[in-house]
């Protein structure tokens, strides 16, 4: 099973351990989850499943640790007197930095070895070779854990959540064990958190017919996405990417929509699917996705587009540091000198600086995921330093920012600078980023769409065709759920032959117009390499 | 209960209703013909559907090794037997299995040569479970063909017209020299056939049972894919069903391959001297069994005297294997 929405997983996998789980009793519902969890992942990663173990034990074994050096503080606190309670607070504190110090070791550490050793690898022997030194570092070739990056800050948010007290460490490890493992959302997200999500998985609720046809509903839209839509694109944008040097500017933008759309379909598809899974067992997985194309600014996308993975840099980097003190006596020096706008934006912007280091890093091993992070740290940055400009610029022009055709205007814009980022993010490397980059605006013409090159990259004109139906379907689908509208709900209000006209429709759309099987290479799962 | 009784009817009803739209759909998206031009999937094989019924005596079953080895137009000029080469590239069993059923549909050959290669191909349960879905509804294999669907789909029948003059065998005169070594040391070790493989071997053996065929395991020369643990894998398999099974890496004396001369890229595979020197040892085999009827005088098989004329002519003129060829 190397995707969601591989055969095996689909018709084998998950309608088996929906059934298990179905006629077990109550008490041994969350059993059947956590060994078909354990059961998927090594089916992925065979032995590498001691990491995933190692993980759960440890940290368990620090929310523990630091649940016991609090009630141990509040036990002396309480036979403390008052001026002597601000040393013990601060010793207990510092006490549990320590925990959370070395649960950052482990965890990250492995993570960081794992995933970025290559890439530190690389660098140093470049910066070696610079320096004229006759010494290359072998750089050894690492394994790595299927999901190792999403449940890895599950257990970062889980016992930072402990430390900050505002989760209580849980006892039962096979509960922390599903919440890191649950097999819908271990190898993409989302990213879940324990006091959200961790209860409902080991609840064992009996899957209702609303779960179960729901549930296969939305796989079913996601499978649509994933092999209608990104899988037929992916011969055009292999071909485009790698081959980038015979193509002109025009090809280089149609390169930069379609990965953008690739990887939209992808990554949302394989949301649905994973979303549709849990609910299958009746659970309510967190949405990483709400319709980012209709964003009207690069920080409103963000909020938008894998949702869960912005909301964890935001809680676990962007607050702590934006909050810390040096942050906090910056802001009030800034404030005197450069005033109210500019002053709080410096401590943001160094926040803000930090988070998309790590949210470029944490996509890959690869100074293009560094630029991909800084390009959106610039956007958002110079979006918030020139708000006030903005905003008496359109008041002088009578503008309002929500009117048809403004709004128009920033979701178009928006759009096209995240195409933009997209591509730095798909390039092999941030050189051919910039080159194709450079092309998209000094060679750009509109040859290739008429001199036969464009039906030239893989895909006809049937194919088009197809892909543009489909996108139209998601429109469709997308304005209807941005206004509100619940689409399963209403289907569900249907008389029964209508709504299995529509399922098998769906069905027989994915079955006839998937690009699977003889002459279509499937995109990997984009996500589950991160 | 009763509840779910209801809705547990209900979702087989939906399955059952849901099944029989994809056999009739799979009827229309079925290629009508065996030509790549109708859509239809690895046709050197596939020509196998559009020989007349009941006129092969042999068939050889495998990967690529199976159509870089044998040349049933050798064996049919020496000793005037019939095959043809249903081997694909890659092959793994499931399909071994299926292009071996379908052939035996419209054939009843006394022999099915089964090239080892592929039983040591490993198998995902994920390919599995397509080709699975593939051979009950062929929609999901030619579902494709939607960018092509005529009129004809939904109303005509199957009518295979074409086959192949090289039957099934893909000519090819490179020479890529093989370094020599003794790539078949003796060992006790066994190579292990995994389970998903020795199953589709048992359903070829209970197949062949079935239709009254023998199969016989062969291992044709390649330096590159073969050693002795194999070899004693296979032998202990041919042991435990009672199959013939022949290794030609040891068979020297009678298969003699020079590998700086009959290897198209380096021991992989054969090139036409070295499968030359296999057609001829499988048409003596076969003569040595003293069951196959020499065809040669026959009217009916008249057509294997004319492809012998075009297969001679395009072997002297060096033409690599072209579909264009072979065509009627």
């Amino acid at each position: 099973m190397k995707s969601y929405v591989a055969p095996l997983y689909l018709l084998v996998f998950l309608p088996a351990v929906v059934f298990l789980y179905n006629i077990v009793p109550k008490k041994l519902r969350p059993v059947v989850l956590l060994l078909a969890s354990y059961l998927f992942f090594w089916s992925i990663s065979g032995k590498l499943i001691l990491f995933l173990l190692i993980s759960t034990f440890s940290i368990h074994h620090f929310g523990l640790w630091l649940s016991s050096l609090q009630e141990e503080r509040n036990r002396i606190l309480a036979e403390t007197e008052r001026p002597e309670r601000k040393a013990v607070k601060a010793e207990y504190i510092r006490r549990q930095r320590w925990v959370i110090f070395l649960a950052v070791c482990i965890h990250i550490g492995t993570l960081l070895v794992l995933k970025y050793t290559a890439f530190f690898g690389q660098n140093l022997n470049s910066l070696l070779a610079l320096a004229g030194v006759d010494w290359t570092w072998k750089i050894p070739k690492m394994v790595m854990p299927i999901g190792i990056s999403f449940y890895t800050m599950q257990a970062m948010s889980y016992i930072l959540d402990v430390y900050r007290e505002t989760l209580k460490p849980d006892k039962n490890i096979g509960r922390l064990a599903l919440y890191m493992a649950f097999f819908p959302s271990m190898m993409e997200g989302p990213i879940c958190r324990y006091n959200d999500d961790a209860v409902s998985l080991w609840e064992g609720r009996r899957s209702s017919v609303q779960n179960l046809v729901f549930g296969a509903e939305r796989i079913l839209y996601g499978v649509m996405k994933k092999m209608v839509i990104a899988d037929r694109l992916n011969i055009m944008i292999k071909t485009l990417y790698s081959g980038y040097a015979d193509y002109d500017g025009g090809m280089m933008v149609v390169a930069a929509i379609a990965y953008t759309c690739q990887l939209y379909m992808e990554f949302s598809g394989t949301m649905d699917v994973v979303i549709g899974s849990a609910e299958l067992f009746g659970i309510v997985l967190p949405e990483n996705f709400k319709r980012p194309f209709f964003s009207k600014s690069i920080s409103e996308f963000w909020t938008r587009w894998h949702i869960t993975l912005g909301t964890w840099f935001r809680d676990y980097i962007f607050y702590p540091i934006s909050m810390s003190k040096p942050m906090k006596r910056l802001t009030s020096k800034a404030r005197k000198k450069i005033g109210n706008h500019f002053g709080p934006l410096i401590a943001g912007s160094i926040a803000l600086f930090v988070v998309w280091l790590f949210n470029g890093l944490w996509h890959g091993a690869g100074w293009h995921y560094i630029c991909f992070g800084m390009y959106h740290f610039v956007l958002i940055a110079s979006a918030n330093a020139v708000e006030p400009y903005t905003k008496k610029f359109l008041e002088k022009l009578h503008i309002r920012r929500e009117e048809g055709g403004y709004k128009c205007f920033r979701i178009v814009r928006t759009a096209l600078l995240v195409c933009i980022g997209e591509l730095i993010f798909r390039a092999d490397s941030l050189r051919i980023a910039m080159r194709m980059l450079k092309k998209m605006f000094t060679d750009f013409t509109f040859r290739s769409f008429t001199d036969g090159t464009l039906l030239n990259l893989g895909m006809d004109k049937h194919d088009f065709l197809i892909v543009a139906v489909s996108v139209l379907i998601v429109l469709v689908i997308s304005i209807a759920n941005e206004r509100g509208i619940c689409i399963r709900q209403k289907l569900a209000e249907k008389k029964v032959v209508v709504r299995w006209a529509v399922v098998y429709g769906l069905i027989l759309f994915c079955i006839i117009f998937g690009a699977y099987g003889m002459n279509y290479t499937p995109v990997d799962p984009i996500y589950a390499g991160f | 209960m009763k509840r779910y009784l209801k809705t547990a009817l209900r979702f087989i009803l939906f399955c059952v209703i849901f099944m029989v739209i994809l056999m009739l759909l799979s009827k229309v998206f079925v290629p009508k013909d065996n030509q790549k031009s109708a859509g239809m999937e690895a046709v050197q094989s596939n020509g196998i559907l559009g020989e007349p019924d009941n006129t092969m005596d042999y068939l050889v079953v495998g990967d690529s090794e199976t159509y870089s080895s044998i040349t049933p137009m050798e064996i049919w000029r020496q000793y005037g037997y019939t095959g043809y080469v249903c081997g694909t590239g890659g092959q793994h069993l499931y399909d071994t299995e299926r292009f071996l059923a379908q052939a035996l549909k419209k054939q009843s050959p006394k022999y099915v040569i089964l090239e080892t290669n592929a039983l040591y191909r490993k198998t995902a349960y994920e390919k599995v479970l397509k080709s699975q879905l593939e051979k009950y509804f062929q929609i999901f294999r030619y579902h494709d063909r939607w960018k092509s669907l005529t009129l004809n789909d939904f109303t005509g029948s199957v009518n295979y017209t074409w086959t192949n003059d090289y039957k099934g065998y893909r000519y090819e005169n490179k020479v890529v020299p093989a370094a020599l070594k003794d790539y078949m040391k003796q060992t006790d070790q066994k190579a292990k056939i995994s389970a998903i493989n020795q199953y589709y071997v048992e359903q070829m053996i209970k197949l062949c049972r079935k239709n009254n065929v023998e199969l016989i395991l062969v291992s044709t020369p390649s330096i590159k894919n073969w050693n002795y643990a194999k070899h004693n894998g296979i032998q202990a398999l041919a042991d435990q069903y009672g199959l013939e099974y022949y290794d030609l890496n040891l068979m020297p004396d009678q298969v003699k391959i020079d590998w700086k001369k009959d290897t198209r890229d380096k021991g992989d595979h054969l090139n036409h001297t070295g499968a030359v020197q296999v057609s001829d040892w499988l048409g003596a085999f076969f003569h040595s069994k003293n069951t196959l009827t020499d065809h040669r005088q026959e009217t009916a098989y008249s057509q294997w005297n004319d492809a012998l004329g075009r297969y001679d002519q395009q072997i002297a003129d060096g033409t690599a294997y072209e579909i264009s060829h072979c065509k009627k």
